[in-house]
């Protein structure tokens, strides 16, 4: 019947999420009979209360926790019980930006940012180039050697994103990174994803600032006691 | 260049004087081991050499047979010897010398002069083989009845029994140090793989595989070790020194003389790389085990 679209159809989509739930050791599940289908080259937020679960989601994306019951699917691969050395070149096509931004202290904002390309033994020339581009891009061209303690809580997020995009992933799971920055810079940031996303790169960003949420012409993921909500865009696109 | 940067902070480790300073203890220790063993390898060559293919033949002196100094019986046996295709030289020690081997006991008075000693006679073997030996004993055995053949091997064993002993204790250290090691590597990978979970996870979201991060965490162990191996070593060396200069000052003969062979310096050298191969191969399958365990 080719009004149904079967299972198999939803190869290639970039995040498939099959009736998952996930709880914490013996706590209450945070949320369950969750069924998202991201499709190639798509941008969502991801909005709902604090406390709702936007993180843990996000965490089973980046495979940090697997889910308690269903499936998880990243780009057509089931990855819900995907042996461990399998993950790194799963990993290796994702770029995260963390809520509390998990910059190395020990580092330079330039390593910071280098990480994932070194990771992935890109060369050391192209690292260079890509690296203080990118760091100018986000205006941190006067801090690439300063350690993260150093910087302001903006500009740290502004490397937690840097180094999340740096290696061109196919997918960026966003967890809040516009938090703590102005207005301006968020917007300029958000053009920053904005950018990857019209290069074919999928983002799901995650976020409390509503304001951003009207301005950008992006559907959006809604979670709250435990179930997703898809919305339409707030914003019309221009 | 990869090779060669690290993303585990190295400053501030918790964990890596402790290493260092552990490492350099068993290693000094290890290595008191290695000289022992070496020295009572030596000193059993020493005395293996001295001892076989020599034997001692007591003639008894009866004093009231016929012949009170034994002469008669010690040129028999003397005869048979010479004749014998294993001997290579038979010889009376002659009396003045037992007089004098017998001096701690008995002075240098009238009264030696006229004891009636036994006559004892050094034999060296052109073989070692025991059959030979046999042989020898058995001719001399029928030309003199009551002849006493000393092939030392009694002598020899007890002393071999002691220093096998000593060596096993010394085998028992380097096998405790090697645990001993182990475990310290164990406990202190754990400690940093627990200090730095929040690197690791960083690192394992980038893309990083599980033997990258192990191998982070071996070279640390691999450098850590090596330096408390080298630490070890300068600490002994002194103390091999002293040792060396404490034997010199006993008088000859109650020790022999003993140069270790090359194989105990390049031992005691690779000592510090023994370590580090340990610690690497330890750390790294310490934090592959630990990892395999996360999601
Ligand atoms: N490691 C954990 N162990 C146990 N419970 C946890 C853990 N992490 C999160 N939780 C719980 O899961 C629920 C969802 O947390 P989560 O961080 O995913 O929310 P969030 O939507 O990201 O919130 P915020 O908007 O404040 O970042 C919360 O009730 C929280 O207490
Ligand atoms: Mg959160």
């Amino acid at each position: 019947m080719a009004l149904l679209r079967k299972k198999s159809d939803f190869v290639g989509d970039t995040v498939q999420l099959e009736d998952v739930g996930l709880r914490y050791a013996d706590g209450p599940e945070i949320f369950s009979n969750v069924s998202i289908s991201i499709p190639q080259s798509s941008f969502y937020f991801l909005t709902g209360p604090s406390g709702a679960g936007k993180t843990s989601l996000l965490s089973l994306m980046y495979l940090a926790k697997r889910p308690t019951v269903g499936r998880l699917k990243l780009f057509g691969d089931d990855v819900t019980d995907a042996k461990r050395n399998r993950l790194p070149a799963i990993r290796r096509r994702l770029g995260v930006v963390f809520q509390d931004f998990r910059l190395l202290e020990h580092m330079t904002a330039f390593d910071n940012v280098a990480l994932p390309l070194r990771i992935a033994q890109v060369g050391e020339a192209t690292v260079e180039k890509n690296v203080t581009e990118l760091l100018k891009w986000v205006g941190l061209e006067d801090s690439m050697q300063a350690r993260p303690s150093f910087l302001s809580g903006g500009q740290q997020q502004r490397i937690a994103i840097a180094r999340a995009v740096v290696h061109r992933p196919k997918l960026i799971l966003a967890d809040e990174p516009t938090g703590n920055v102005d207005d301006a810079i968020a917007i300029r940031l958000m053009q920053l994803f904005v950018e990857l996303h019209k290069h074919g790169t999928s983002v799901i960003l995650a976020t409390h600032n509503e304001h951003l949420v009207s301005r950008f012409p992006f559907p959006r993921l809604h979670l709250k006691d435990g179930t997703v909500t898809a919305m339409p865009p707030a914003a019309q696109a221009p | 260049m990869i090779a060669f940067r690290s993303e585990l902070p190295l400053k501030g480790e918790t964990s890596a004087g402790f290493v260092v300073w552990l490492v350099m203890v068993l290693v000094f220790m290890a290595s008191i081991a290695v000289t022992t063993n070496a020295y009572i390898g030596a000193l059993l060559d020493h005395w293996n050499q001295s001892v076989t293919g020599t034997l001692t033949i007591q003639i008894p002196v009866m004093l009231d047979s016929k012949d009170p100094t034994s002469s008669a019986m010690t040129a028999r046996v003397l005869d048979v010897l010479n004749r014998h295709p294993a001997v290579e030289t038979a010889a009376a020690v002659p009396r003045e010398k037992v007089t004098e081997l017998l001096k701690p006991w008995f002075g240098t008075g009238e009264a030696v002069a006229d004891l009636p000693l036994p006559v004892l006679v050094d034999v060296r073997l052109s073989t070692n083989d025991a059959a030979a030996i046999n042989a020898v004993s058995t001719s001399v055995q029928t030309a003199a009845p009551g002849a006493v053949i000393d092939d030392h091997r009694a002598w020899l064993n007890r002393v071999i029994g002691l220093a096998e002993g000593l060596g096993a204790i010394a085998l028992t250290t380097m096998v405790l140090v090697t645990i001993a090691l182990g475990l310290t590597i164990v406990f202190a990978t754990r400690a940093s793989l627990a200090e730095f979970s929040q690197v690791i996870d960083v690192l394992h979201i980038v893309g990083a595989k599980d033997g990258y991060v192990a191998g982070q965490f071996a070279r640390r162990a691999l450098i850590q070790s090596m330096l408390g191996g080298i630490a070890g070593l300068l600490a002994y060396a002194p103390v091999l020194a002293f040792i060396a200069w404490l034997a010199s000052r006993i008088e000859p003969g109650i020790l022999p003389e003993i140069s270790f062979p090359a194989s105990h310096w390049i031992v005691l050298g690779a000592l510090p790389i023994i370590a580090g191969l340990i610690a690497t191969i330890t750390a790294n399958v310490t934090v592959r085990r630990a990892l395999s365990l996360k999601v």
